[in-house]
């Protein structure tokens, strides 16, 4: 069993915020005790001030925690109101986060290479996900997916293929562990591919992947039906697969039980406490 | 620091100071140790409701935010049973009762036969409980919970069941409605203490599908704005009864909580707020003893009643 660590509150700082791609940001804030005890696949719950009508906090995946500068990158569409002014905030501003919260990924059970596959603001996450295996010297390929071009973080998606080589900081690697890794790029209306024909989705660019390759263990986390064709193809191939879920939350802890998870054997988990990654086969689609 | 009194007797629960928490919104006390010492804090905690048998909830989703400072909810008390709970968190609780804080065990049921059995569990099982609050009022289940509390004959029939069961104090949480001519009927009945309101049904309907925003037509209002109408409420029932109340509704700082007792509280719930702010009760306990030492009393009772209208 997987035991969450205990979600605390952190006063943060906005170090950076900006817009990454089309409707999409990324902010950097300073929180030193949550940049030190946050692990891939967990989230935190943050407020924005000024807006006293809407009392709920805004749960968010992360992408990389530094524990020594003690900053933690976050990346986010603007969904509605709460995003929104969360994408006003400037440098200096402060406010507070509930985390960490939530059990995070786990590695491989066992040996092989990993395939990764986002879609949308899935990606975070996943970019975590990835540092997580470069760490543990696990190969992996990526599949990011997007609705179009203009939404794709060019940037971060292009920079997982350094993931665990001398190029990326903080990883300590003399050099390449995973000189093979692959990365697809699907977008829904084809524009990242150059032409409407070739729109694909992101199960379709995973679905090539395991055409040629073996996995042990498939990463996912997006929208929910896209997530369900990933798990389904996962289960085709007889693949583990983890997926990291959305809920409307309320307290992002453990304490309200509104974000229920369907499960298999019956019943309900609660995504905040109990995931948000879930073993895809525990999980009723 | 202040220099009040702060402790109060909600029907036989001996309280460090008023402030509790509303069950639901504050899972069963130890997701809030990472945000403040729970037995060293509280008055008295009140953990969720529990069945005698498991409860899966409702479906997702749950929950909408509301503009205006509310939300609904419409968990439909998911719950493990008395067994698995008082497996899983007695342990916990009995740590927060030895650290001074009065741990309140919710009480559920889908019908008198329901409410009976899951009452005789944890008499039998859970020596850590300071005390039993009966919930007659939950508006998201089909059976049992706010119909059995609808009138004065059904909460009378629930309170008659299960009051010979234990002689641990007992609390009855109340439907937003008709709370005077119910709350008189449950103090008849021997019910200890009263606690309201709970959750007022509402509904949010995405108007581009035509479907609720939750899973069910009908779920619980709360949060701030729900907080004048509670007020009232707490204040209407007070003038019906004589047992304590215990007052919930919208409470997020002292003043709110300072508002419950001098519309007649004499212990206050805080529901919502301790989702999105969840290290408010230390603050809110804080600004209610600050509260009490600018009116001048000595004693915090002196002010329980004391609007002046």
């Amino acid at each position: 069993m997987r035991m969450s660590t205990r979600t605390s509150l952190h006063e943060f700082v906005v170090v950076s915020n900006e817009l990454v791609a089309q409707e999409t940001y990324r902010m950097v804030i300073d929180a030193p005790q949550l940049a030190a005890r946050i692990v891939p696949g967990q989230f935190m719950n943050l407020s924005v001030p000024g807006d006293n009508s809407h009392v709920l906090r805004i749960p968010l995946s992360f992408k990389r925690a530094d524990a020594l500068a003690g900053t933690v990158e976050l990346i986010y569409a603007v969904v509605g109101e709460g995003t929104r002014r969360l994408s006003q905030m400037r440098v200096g501003d402060g406010s507070s986060a509930v985390g960490p919260s939530g059990a995070g990924w786990w590695l491989p059970r066992s040996e092989g290479r990993a395939l990764l596959v986002a879609g949308g603001v899935g990606l975070p996450p996943i970019l975590a996900a990835a540092g997580m295996l470069a760490d543990a010297r696990v190969g992996f390929d990526v599949v990011v997916g997007a609705r179009t071009q203009a939404r794709l973080v060019y940037p971060d998606v292009d920079d997982v293929m350094r993931y665990g080589t001398p190029a990326a900081a903080g990883t300590g690697s003399a050099e390449s562990y995973d000189p093979d890794r692959a990365l697809v790029v699907t977008t829904d209306d084809g524009s990242a591919e150059g032409s409407p024909a070739a729109a694909r989705s992101a199960a379709d660019g995973m679905a090539d992947l395991m055409g040629g390759r073996a996995y042990a263990q498939v990463y996912t986390c997006g929208p929910a039906a896209m997530m369900c064709g990933v798990a389904r193809l996962a289960r085709a191939r007889g693949i583990a697969c983890q997926a990291s879920l959305e809920r409307m939350m309320g307290c992002g802890f453990g304490a309200c039980s509104c974000c229920n998870v369907a499960l298999v054997r019956g019943g309900n988990a609660l995504c905040c406490q109990d995931g948000p990654v879930f073993d895809a086969e525990e999980v009723v689609w | 620091m202040s220099t009040v009194s702060m402790s109060v007797d909600l029907g036989g629960i001996e309280m460090r100071n008023p402030l509790n928490t509303a069950s639901g919104t504050y899972g069963n006390g130890w997701q809030f140790e990472g945000f403040y010492d729970v037995g060293a804090t509280l008055g008295a905690m009140t953990c969720k409701g529990v069945a005698a048998e498991p409860w899966d909830g409702n479906p997702a989703p749950r929950l909408a935010e509301l503009p205006g400072s509310a939300i609904m909810n419409s968990v439909g008390l998911q719950n493990p049973g008395v067994r698995a709970f008082v497996d899983g968190h007695g342990a916990y609780l009995q740590g927060v009762r030895d650290r001074g804080c009065q741990v309140i065990c919710q009480v559920v049921g889908h019908s008198i036969g329901e409410y009976v059995r899951a009452m005789e569990l944890f008499e039998e099982l859970a020596p850590f409980a300071s005390g039993f609050e009966v919930n007659i009022s939950c508006p998201n289940i089909a059976r049992g919970g706010a119909a059995m509390g609808a009138t004065c004959d059904g909460a009378a029939e629930v309170m008659r069941a299960v009051r010979p069961l234990t002689s641990r104090p007992v609390v009855v949480k109340m439907a937003p409605h008709d709370v005077a001519e119910i709350g008189r009927a449950l103090e008849a009945e021997g019910a200890d203490a009263l606690s309201l309101i709970n959750t007022i049904p509402g509904m949010a309907i995405d108007v581009r599908t035509r479907r609720s925003r939750l899973a069910r037509a009908t779920a619980g209002v709360s949060g701030p704005a729900v907080h004048a109408i509670a007020v009232r409420m707490v204040w209407e029932c007070a003038q019906a009864v004589s047992i304590p109340i215990c007052g919930i509704g919208g409470v997020a700082t002292g003043a709110d909580a300072a508002e419950m007792l001098l519309a007649g509280a004499t212990a206050v719930a805080v529901g919502t707020a301790n989702l999105y702010d969840p290290a408010c009760a230390p603050r809110i306990a804080s600004e209610l003893g600050q509260w009490a030492q600018d009116q001048g009393v000595s004693d915090i009772n002196e002010l329980i009643g004391a609007f002046e209208c």
